[in-house]
């Protein structure tokens, strides 16, 4: 697990908005899909990813409901709202301009400048 | 919308939160034994595995309440903490909190008080059904001066034929009965209606029932309905009145009636009255004067507007159709006259006078609580100041500005809660006693009381107080908490803030010139009122009513009584001279001033284009003498001068000196030409002249330029009378002994109203005297906490300069310098303040003009007074600061820091 990157800060809203676009996780679902996708490259403590969810409901981007797991336990359920998956799209693009950018600042030669 | 939308989910989560707390509790936990399946899974113990997946959730109770604060739901939390922390702050400084509270709670207690009387007088419904479409309906004529000339029944019968917009119109009018059945044969106000009134009205009865259809016309048995004041209070609410017979008498003539009913307790417009009676009981209103006069007009007109019609489609189809009545009758409705109909809501017409008042005054009280607001602002951002080290602490320890904002609110939200309260309780004794003073306007004010939105006004302007008041003082930036301001203990923001406190102080300064330059306005006028001289003796002269009653006596019979009791009293020790008159000066107001057509002989020509009118009066012999009014030339009347006798005037100067310049007023003979006369009474036979009396006014305060015509008593009409009594000492003292002298010739007769002239000016000026001193009252207050104010800024900023003073003292400048530097510092303010106060009431006024048109703008004198007065009050509060400063001790001050 030393090799896990840490997260920026602001980046776990957008990976749990990725992980709940796929389809209503609970919370420890989300933790395994973000670990899943992700190629289990980022360190997230489990605790940390609650406030996010919390946060995200209040503003309206996800939805909670309460449900039963798949080993019959009742669990809280998150899904994406319209909201939720425009503020996705959004951030998605603004991260993927940001990475391209600070990627190829980076990536420069000396020669190029 | 953004906030409101927050406020709620604040106020949601605040009641969801236990909820909420077991649902969060049971999600993590739930984590925690996904977790732990997992692991145990993977080959380890229960055990092992549910101690391993706490330890990778990591702090839990740290991440649920940082869930909460996500969530949101912990704002009201932290604002519990903050208020009780607030409590302690405040009883630590009570001198401010004490200033703070008391400041507010006369605000918002005025303010309270005052619009619990606007809403029941000026917004809430009458209790008459479906009462926005009942109407009342005026006639005036401008150009006679006559602003309410009510309706005669040829002009109702024209205006209702075919009206269209109206369901019904509905008539009332009122007379005086000498009543027999309640106790005590006596005089009782009674309003006589038609039978559709009650309906119209849209009024119930609480017993029996109201009048309707069957009684009206003159072959319908005599019915009254009973007022509920006069049921509940005059006959203790008696269930058994019903079908109870009893005797009206007027015009000398008695009719019976019976008891049908009592109406439930409704606003009494235009009149109050005790009892309610159908057409039939009053032979006047039979008598063919009332039915055919065209011009005997006393009767007020109400309407009950048809389904979905607007006010404005009926005052339309009311102007066509009166359009057409005055072009049928050209002699009547004379051009010069100008007469003309309206129509307004009944509710509106009831508060006419009371509306500009209300409002007026509740303006005043608005003012009052931007300065209450002000002055505590004041106080507060002194005291921030003050508290700049603990807020940069707080600020420094990492506090966040919202933080510091929420203890900053929760302090000031328990100063204006305290505020409020205590303003609530100020305001309860204060609606009763503006109900009192309220009444003087409408008849509204007489139901109300204290009710639950005085407590909704005192918490709103509460909470509105308190927000402004939290976001007054400035924070400290980033930058000052982590600089100089923690060391040097003052001045990082203070500059902000003396200049906000400089703003606030203007506002005050501002608020308190308008208040005090109206209230000048107020007892200038109510001065000029009092120092006017009303031309004859008042002081020593008792004014008794004795109405006429109609008990069977013939005229002749009722003028002997008068004249008897007069002789009378008279003849009573103490008792300097006695008369009789019609009409009681200042109290028998639409008379007074009523002026009837008349001629003289050998003008006939030129009269008849002039409009000559002049007032009548009705007086006995040694009236004028007893009022100690002279006579100019000529003779008073005399025993001689009856019915029967050649009929004789007494005119005074002013029609002298009109009609006869520079000859002699008297032999020539006058007559009234009114056609409205032959409804009084009143012969059109010619009139010589043989007194020429001074020029009086007893009608208006300020006397006006009037000509009046004295008829003797005794030549008829008698419609009632008043005694004067000129007496030697306390005029009151003799008041039982003239009821018993009048009472021995006449045992049943009625001594009501007794008086001094003096008291009845007294009260008729009492509006005045009310209105000026509830003004003077806001201007005093206002003034004094604006000079607190004033002080408190100055010493403030001399405080602030205390290091200042001490350079320049130790460097040799002069202490008077500096004294007069904060004098200057003081009179500056209050000038800025001045000014602008003249620009806003200048403004306010404009603007208020185009709704009030008889607004007067102060004289320039009164404006430089009541400047002066607040350039006097800013020096004496800028004195004592100023002083201090010219005494601050050089090395005390430089030490200080």
């Amino acid at each position: 697990m030393a090799d896990q990157a840490q997260l920026l800060p602001g980046t776990l809203d957008l990976l749990i908005l990725r992980a709940v676009s796929l389809g209503p996780l609970h919370g420890y679902g989300i933790l395994l899909r973000i670990g899943q996708i992700s190629g289990n490259a980022l360190l997230i403590e489990q605790g940390a990813l609650y406030p996010g969810l919390f946060r995200l409901v209040r503003q309206g981007l996800l939805k909670a409901s309460w449900g039963t797991s798949e080993n019959n336990r009742r669990a809280k359920f998150y899904e994406l709202t319209a909201a939720g998956r425009k503020r996705l799209r959004e951030e998605t693009a603004n991260w993927n301009r940001l990475a391209t950018a600070i990627g190829s600042a980076l990536a420069s030669q000396p020669e190029e400048v | 919308m953004r906030l409101l939308d927050s406020l709620r989910f604040r106020i949601a989560t605040l009641f969801r939160r236990s909820q909420m707390s077991a649902e969060m509790e049971e999600e993590l936990r739930a984590h925690i034994q996904y977790r732990a399946d997992d692991l145990e899974r993977s080959g380890l113990s229960r055990e092992e595995a549910e101690r391993r997946a706490r330890i990778e959730f990591g702090g839990h109770v740290r991440y649920k309440e940082e869930c909460r604060e996500a969530a949101g739901g912990v704002f009201f939390d932290s604002l519990l903490r903050d208020v009780r922390f607030g409590v302690r702050v405040l009883r630590k400084s009570p001198a401010f909190t004490f200033a703070a509270i008391v400041t507010l709670a006369l605000g918002i207690g005025a303010n309270a008080a005052f619009f619990s009387v606007v809403r029941s007088v000026l917004l809430s419904p009458l209790v008459n059904r479906e009462e926005d479409r009942l109407i009342y309906i005026q006639q005036k004529a401008p150009g006679n001066q006559v602003d309410n000339a009510t309706f005669s029944i040829p002009e109702i019968t024209d205006i209702s034929r075919n009206l269209k917009t109206f369901e019904a119109l509905g008539t009332f009018s009122t007379t005086d009965f000498t009543a027999q059945g309640f106790g005590e044969t006596r005089e009782i106000h009674a309003g006589v209606v038609d039978g559709g009134y009650f309906e119209v009205m849209g009024l119930k009865p609480v017993l029996g029932r109201l009048l309707d259809a069957r009684d009206d016309g003159p072959n319908a048995p005599g019915a009254v309905v009973l007022t509920y004041k006069f049921w509940a209070t005059g006959l203790g609410a008696d269930p058994n009145v019903i079908g109870r017979v009893i005797r009206l008498g007027s015009m000398m003539q008695v009719r019976s009636a019976t008891i049908v009913g009592v109406l439930e307790p409704a606003i009494a417009y235009p009149a109050e009255t005790e009892i309610i009676a159908n057409i039939v009981t009053s032979p006047h209103h039979l008598s063919a004067t009332m039915v055919q006069g065209r011009e005997h007009r006393m009767t007020d007109l109400f309407g009950r507007l048809a389904p979905g019609v607007t006010l404005k489609s009926a005052r339309a189809e009311l102007r066509t159709v009166y359009g057409g009545m005055t072009t049928a009758h050209p002699d009547v409705y004379k051009p010069q006259y100008h007469f003309q109909i309206d129509a307004r809501r009944l509710r509106d017409q009831i508060n006419v006078e009371a509306s500009t008042i209300l409002w007026v005054l509740f303006g005043a009280s608005g003012l009052l609580f931007v300065i209450a607001c002000s002055n505590v602002a004041n106080l507060m951002l002194a005291r921030t100041v003050r508290r700049e080290a603990e807020l940069s602490v707080r600020s420094a320890l990492g506090a966040s500005n919202a933080a510091i904002r929420r203890s900053l609110l929760a302090e000031s939200l328990v100063l204006c809660a305290s505020g409020g309260l205590a303003g609530v309780l100020v305001a309860i004794p204060m609606v009763g006693v503006l109900a009192r003073y309220a009444l003087r306007y409408t008849v509204r004010a007489g139901d109300l009381t204290v009710d639950f939105s005085l407590l909704w006004m005192g918490l709103a302007l509460a909470l509105a107080a308190a927000f402004f008041l939290a976001f007054v003082p400035r924070l400290p930036s980033a930058d000052s908490s982590r600089g100089l301001g923690l060391t040097s203990g003052s001045n990082r923001f203070t500059g902000s803030s003396r200049r906000r406190i400089r703003v606030f102080t203007v506002i005050q300064i501002a608020a308190s010139f308008l208040l005090l330059a109206s209230a000048g306005v107020l007892f200038r006028t109510l001065l000029s009122l009092q120092k006017a001289q009303p031309g004859f003796e008042t002081g020593h002269v008792l004014m008794a009513n004795l109405p006429l009653l109609s008990d069977g006596r013939t005229p002749q019979q009722v003028a002997q009584f008068y004249q008897e009791a007069q002789r009378n009293v008279s003849e009573l020790p103490g008792v300097e001279g006695a008369a009789t008159c019609m009409f009681a000066p200042w109290r028998d107001g639409r008379f007074l001033t009523f002026a009837l057509q008349f001629s003289v002989e050998g003008r006939e020509r030129e009269s008849s284009k002039e409009d000559l009118r002049a007032r009548f009066r009705f007086v006995s012999p040694g009236y004028f003498a007893t009022l100690g009014i002279p006579l100019i030339e000529g003779r008073d009347f005399t025993e001689a001068d009856r019915g029967g006798a050649e009929f004789v005037v007494v005119v005074s100067k002013s029609i002298a000196d009109r009609l006869f310049p520079g000859q002699n007023a008297l032999n020539r003979h006058i007559m009234w030409t009114d056609p409205l006369i032959k409804y009084a009474d009143i012969s059109p036979e010619p009139r010589r002249i043989v007194g020429v009396l001074a020029d009086i006014d007893d009608a208006n305060i300020i006397p006006q330029p009037n000509l009046t015509i004295y008829t003797p008593f005794a030549q008829g009409p008698i419609f009632g009378a008043n005694l004067v009594v000129r007496t030697k000492s306390d005029p009151y003292a003799l008041v039982p002994t003239i009821t018993k002298t009048i009472r021995a010739a006449a045992a049943t007769q009625p001594v009501e109203g007794t008086s001094t002239l003096q008291d009845v000016r007294m009260e008729v000026l009492a509006n005045n005297r009310i209105n000026a001193l509830v003004f003077g009252g806001f201007a005093v207050l206002a003034l004094t906490i604006s000079i607190v104010g004033v002080a408190g800024v100055l010493a403030f900023g001399v405080s602030w300069r205390t290091r200042e003073f001490g350079i320049r003292l130790a460097l040799g400048a002069q202490p008077m310098r500096i004294l007069a530097g904060v004098l200057i510092d003081g009179v500056t303010i209050t000038a800025i303040g001045v000014v602008a106060g003249g620009l806003v009431g200048w403004g306010l006024s404009r603007l208020a003009g185009n709704y009030v048109p008889e607004l007067k703008l102060p004289e320039p004198l009164l404006l430089i007074a009541s400047a002066a007065v607040i350039f006097g009050a800013a020096a004496i509060a800028s004195l004592l600061p100023a002083a201090r400063a010219a005494r601050v001790d050089a090395v005390q001050a430089l030490r200080a820091e």
